[in-house]
């Protein structure tokens, strides 16, 4: 009988994996300390000269608070949710569930699906731009609200288009058919059974397109231009928001404005980061409830996100009513 | 004869037989809201769903009207010229194909092309390594109460906004590089010709190499969460076999991983190259802002993205116009990049599909 | 017939007087209308209350956020809203009529007049610009020529221990250092400043090969780096050792806090002068007689006795017809405040930024120009 040690061949060939193992950690780390840096670094000079009376003071010319502009970029975010939030839905409704192969309507829905993508990698500075021709200047809007507006809801549309039709087709087809079958209208079956199952993936959606319009400066510097006040018309009054502080005001001769330009950048941290944690929690928590859930042939239930496969692939079928792969 | 069914008329109507005529009008109403909401439904997801495309067009048609004049007098100079000069702004208006401008003006954007694509390749040559990696270190053999943290981390990262990102790279990253990092890797680089581009100068950190390290960092959590997620996907029986036939961690993934999901990595690459192709606010913080190809790889430099931000408002300062449309033109320019990747990419990524059958069960 | 004639004779008289009064009555309302501008005895207008927006030079921006403050407390229903964008931006943003009053160090180009005629730009104080450079150990004021300027920008001129430096500058040590330029990389009013005084001083070189705008060619010199901004220009010298750059005059403190020494220009009589007040308004004196209505006039590099050559106005640019009539009384309250002696333009305000009020001729022509805002 040979032994089992190992060979020269086979010592080599693990040592090779073990420095790949090795550079993958490395990778990790390359990623990871950057990034904790730069969070560290802009908590530490935005704590080290915080104040929070910059929360509710008005900004003025030499200094003093974010209050009108944090404003800004919060009704700028919700602005962007009712506007984007519906066109996109919508469109993502259109795409999961309307464009059937076999009728005319899904014959478009794959252009429209790659207009929609192509939209989505569309430069944003670009689009600023087309903002500023056509709405600022153009329509003779000046910077303001409703330009910005319109340009930051044509950025984000597209994302949440995409997460609509996704979590739409995750939901089992079994319920759209027994909605059908129970006589249901089309409108009906998709407010109270389809929307319903798909809200938390679509509400995710809705939170990162905010993110991303918190986090936008290019497009708005063009359409929104910046005021230390908030305005009381929809066009010719420049609007307030935080991005401009932190790219125009840690060069600014005046030193309390450096501070400000740290502080919007931490509030600005602290925005995306609770949006994006109550995605994540939106996302655990219902995935724990029945419908991401999988029986097993042998009756386990097997729950996401416990590192065990539930996710089925995307020709596998779900153990659902009709046996049939979702659409 | 005797008519099937017994007695012609005399067959007694049930309860719930249809009523004959005209339904009552409740029942008209509710058939017609049914029937129009279904209507109302499709009409609206017709129009919300056409709306990306017609923004497309929209956009691309007004940058094409604005940019015409430009195009026409600038000719194919833009695509390969390196000055980039507004003209004698004091001087007199000059007419060249019955386009009006200033005297002298001429527009050469490859220099600033060049920038785009530079930045954009030692991002995604910086990136897709270390996203590959990282994901690799997070699914495979990592317990998941480090591996979920981690993800989420990555997953944060890419919501940080661009301009967080450019003020810690012109405050702390962007110096400590210049002191720290270059200067060791200029003094020990042999005068080749190549590799003469990484020599001295080294600048004062806003330059070329900054940029692409900062943009590396912008996109790498594109990848590296879409990377993760598609490794997640892997069917675990092709790999359990391969490993149970003694091939090691780094040969299974080689082997059966990364073939499975090699589509996947290209589209997700180019979901990370559209971004940095069209980042604007951390370049122009963290670029340097020169107008020409710099001499090192440190040295400040531009992307049109930037460039279209920072120049807007002197383009403007031409009464002409003229320059307003060169710069409608560049925009036109990197509209064309961005959405030529980006189709490009899905072609390969259909091309391609899905390579390695499943086996087993799936 | 002595009564058809009367009443002939009352018929043209009639008309005549009638004629008369009619046009009496027009040019009387006509005066009335036109002159419906008029100073009150403070020689400011109470604005109609709300907010003005300006943006543009930043070499201008201190001083508009020290008016901003200044004009809130005076008449507390107006606010000015500021920024520093580049005069290049306020003069575009005045154009598209998206900003009330655009801060330029640059006078309108003759294409933008011609495209916008109911564009000015209104003189409200005087300027000047320094020349900055980080040389750690040198305490002299380096004696530096327009025709040496641009060598050095040109890329031709590299260290600062050069021959042409030490011979303009003899008993100075200077280091072997590297000369790093620095220039705008915005659209920018000092760069129309510093491009002048190299455009006149070197007529032949970079007069003719570059020129003067608020953005130029900047040719390719050794490490050329672009700042936004003047505070850009000033952190960015800051952390370049051995970095030559062109400031505004209001940023002085800064330099100086920063370590940053300013050069003696050479002017139009080939003397090396210092930024000094009294120099500037020696350069200014020397082009109030030129000055025209306008206002549009360049003051330097002139011919002029210890006169430092870099000087200018300082221009608000606006539209001489606001959409509405409360608009233009707010920005006509606001540019009379700035530089009425009394209040914008005392001392108190002006010392800190380093300007001066302008010459009486001058504040009288700029005057006029705002009471013509409608």
């Amino acid at each position: 009988m040979t032994t089992l040690a190992a060979g020269p061949a086979t010592r080599r060939r693990r040592a090779s994996s073990g420095f790949w193992r090795f550079l993958t950690y490395l990778a990790l780390v390359l990623i990871m300390a950057p990034a904790a840096w730069m969070l560290i670094g802009v908590l530490a000079r935005a704590w080290s000269h915080w104040q929070w009376s910059v929360l509710w003071t008005k900004a003025t010319p030499t200094g003093g608070g974010l209050r009108d502009q944090i404003l800004g970029t919060l009704i700028l975010m919700f602005g962007v949710l009712i506007i984007a939030g519906s066109i996109g839905v919508f469109a993502g409704i259109h795409l999961a569930e309307m464009a059937r192969p076999n009728k005319p309507a899904g014959r478009l829905s794959g252009p429209l699906r790659t207009a929609s993508d192509v939209l989505s990698g569309f430069p944003s500075i670009v689009l600023g731009y087309v903002g500023y021709t056509a709405l600022v200047v153009g329509l003779g809007w000046g910077f303001s609200l409703a330009a910005a507006l319109i340009i930051l809801s044509i950025m984000v549309i597209p994302y949440i288009a995409k997460t609509t039709e996704n979590s739409l087709r995750q939901v089992p087809t079994g319920y759209r058919e027994g909605a059908e079958a129970l006589g249901m209208s089309v409108g009906y079956s998709l407010r109270k059974v389809v929307l319903r199952s798909a809200l938390p993936g679509i509400v995710t959606g809705l939170l990162l397109a905010l993110a991303i319009a918190a986090g936008e400066t290019a497009p708005l510097i063009y359409t929104a231009g910046f005021s230390n006040t908030l305005p009381h018309s929809l066009t010719h009054a420049q609007f307030p928001y935080l991005t401009y502080v932190v790219f125009s005001y840690w060069n600014d001769p005046s030193v309390q404005k450096h501070y400000l330009s740290y502080d919007a950048a931490l509030i600005l941290i602290v925005i995306v980061l609770l949006l994006l944690v109550s995605s994540r929690i939106i996302v655990s928590r219902t995935q724990r409830h029945a419908e991401s859930a999988r029986t097993t042939r042998t009756g386990k239930r097997l729950w996401p996100g416990r590192g065990q496969a539930v996710e089925p692939a995307k020709d596998e079928p779900l153990l659902g009513i009709t046996g049939a792969p979702p659409r | 004869m005797a008519t099937v069914g017994g007695v012609a008329g005399s067959v007694p109507a049930t309860p719930r037989a249809e009523p004959v005529g005209k339904p009552p009008p409740w029942r008209r109403f509710g058939k017609f809201a049914r029937r129009n909401e279904e209507v109302a439904w499709r009409s609206v997801a017709w129009v919300a769903v056409l709306l990306p495309l017609a923004a497309l067009v929209f956009a691309v048609s007004v940058l094409a009207v604005k940019a015409w004049p430009a195009i026409r007098v600038n000719g194919w100079y833009f695509l390969y010229g390196r000055d980039w000069t507004y003209g004698n702004g004091y001087g007199a208006v000059v007419h060249t194909d019955g386009v009006a401008h200033q005297m002298g003006a001429r527009f050469g954007a490859w220099a600033i092309i060049w920038g785009t694509l530079a930045s954009s390749l030692i991002a995604i040559a910086i990136a897709v390594p270390l996203s590959i990696g990282a994901a690799f270190a997070l699914t495979e053999r990592m317990p998941t109460w480090i591996s979920r943290p981690l993800g989420f981390t990555i997953e944060i990262l890419a919501g940080i906004p661009s301009v967080v990102i450019g003020l810690w790279g012109i405050l702390t990253f962007g110096p400590w590089l210049a002191h720290h990092v270059y200067p060791v890797i200029a003094d020990h680089m042999p005068d080749v010709p190549v590799l003469r581009y990484f020599s001295n100068p080294v600048g004062t950190g806003e330059g070329l190499m900054s940029a692409g390290i900062v943009l590396a960092l912008m996109i790498v959590p594109i990848i590296a969460s879409t990377t993760r997620d598609l490794f997640a996907q892997v069917p675990p029986l092709p790999k359990e076999g391969a490993s149970a036939l003694g091939m090691t961690d780094w040969e299974v993934a080689n082997k059966v991983t990364l073939p499975w999901v090699r589509s996947g990595i290209v589209g997700a690459t180019v979901l990370g190259l559209g971004r940095a192709l069209g980042e604007t606010i951390a370049i122009a913080m963290i670029g340097g802002a020169s107008l020409q190809i710099p001499h090192t790889i440190y040295l400040p430099f531009t992307t049109v993205a930037a460039t279209i931000l920072s120049q807007l408002d002197g383009a403007l300062t031409d009464g002409t116009g003229f320059a307003v449309a060169t710069l409608a033109e560049l925009a036109l320019v990197l509209a064309v990049i961005s959405v030529g990747v980006n189709l490009i990419a899905r072609q390969i990524v259909k091309r391609t599909g899905r390579v390695g059958a499943p086996v087993g069960g799936a | 017939m002595k009564t058809s004639m009367r009443a002939a004779w009352l018929t043209r008289g009639a008309i005549i007087a009638t004629v008369a009064t009619l046009a009496l009555g027009s040019t009387l309302l006509s005066s009335a209308a036109s002159a419906s501008v008029k100073l009150p005895k403070s020689g400011v207008e109470t604005p109609s209350g709300g907010t003005v927006t300006e943006t543009g030079s930043t070499l201008m921006y201190p001083i508009f956020n020290l008016w901003a403050s200044g004009f809130n407390e005076k008449f507390s229903s107006t606010t000015i809203q500021t920024a520093g964008t580049g005069s290049g931006t306020g003069i575009s943003e005045a154009e598209n009529d998206t900003i009330n009053i655009g801060a330029s160090d640059a006078y309108l180009s003759p294409s933008v007049v011609q495209s916008n005629p109911s564009l000015r730009n209104i003189p409200l104080a005087i300027s000047a610009q320094l020349v900055n450079y980080n040389l750690p150990g040198v305490t002299a004021h380096l004696k530096l020529s327009g025709k040496l300027l641009s060598e050095i920008y040109q890329g031709q001129v590299t260290n600062w221990n050069a021959q042409q430096i030490a011979s303009a500058n003899p008993g100075v040590t200077l280091p072997n250092l590297p000369i790093v330029t620095l220039h705008r990389s915005d659209s920018s009013g000092d760069t129309f400043l510093f491009t002048s005084y190299l455009s006149k001083a070197d007529a032949s070189g970079w007069g003719t090969k570059i020129g003067y705008n608020t953005t130029v060619p900047w040719p390719a010199a050794p490490g050329a780096l672009g700042e936004t901004g003047n505070s850009g220009m000033v952190s960015g010298c800051k952390a370049t050792p051995g970095c030559l750059a062109y400031i505004g005059i209001s940023y002085l403190t800064q330099t100086l806090q920063a370590g940053l020494g300013y050069g003696q220009l050479q002017n139009g009589k080939g003397q090396y002068v210092l930024p000094t007040s009294a120099n500037i308004a020696a350069e200014a004196a020397g082009f109030i007689k030129k000055t025209p209505a306008n206002g549009t006039i360049s003051l330097i590099y002139g011919n002029i006795n210890n006169g430092y050559p870099i000087v200018n106005y300082e221009y608000a640019i606006v539209q001489a017809h606001q959409s509405s009539s409360s608009t233009a009384k707010n920005i006509r309250s606001v540019l009379e405040w700035a530089i009425n002696k009394n209040y914008g333009s005392d001392t108190s305000y002006l010392s800190q930024v380093d300007f001066q009020a302008l010459p009486t001729k001058v504040f009288a022509q700029s005057v006029k120009q705002i009471l013509n805002i409608k």
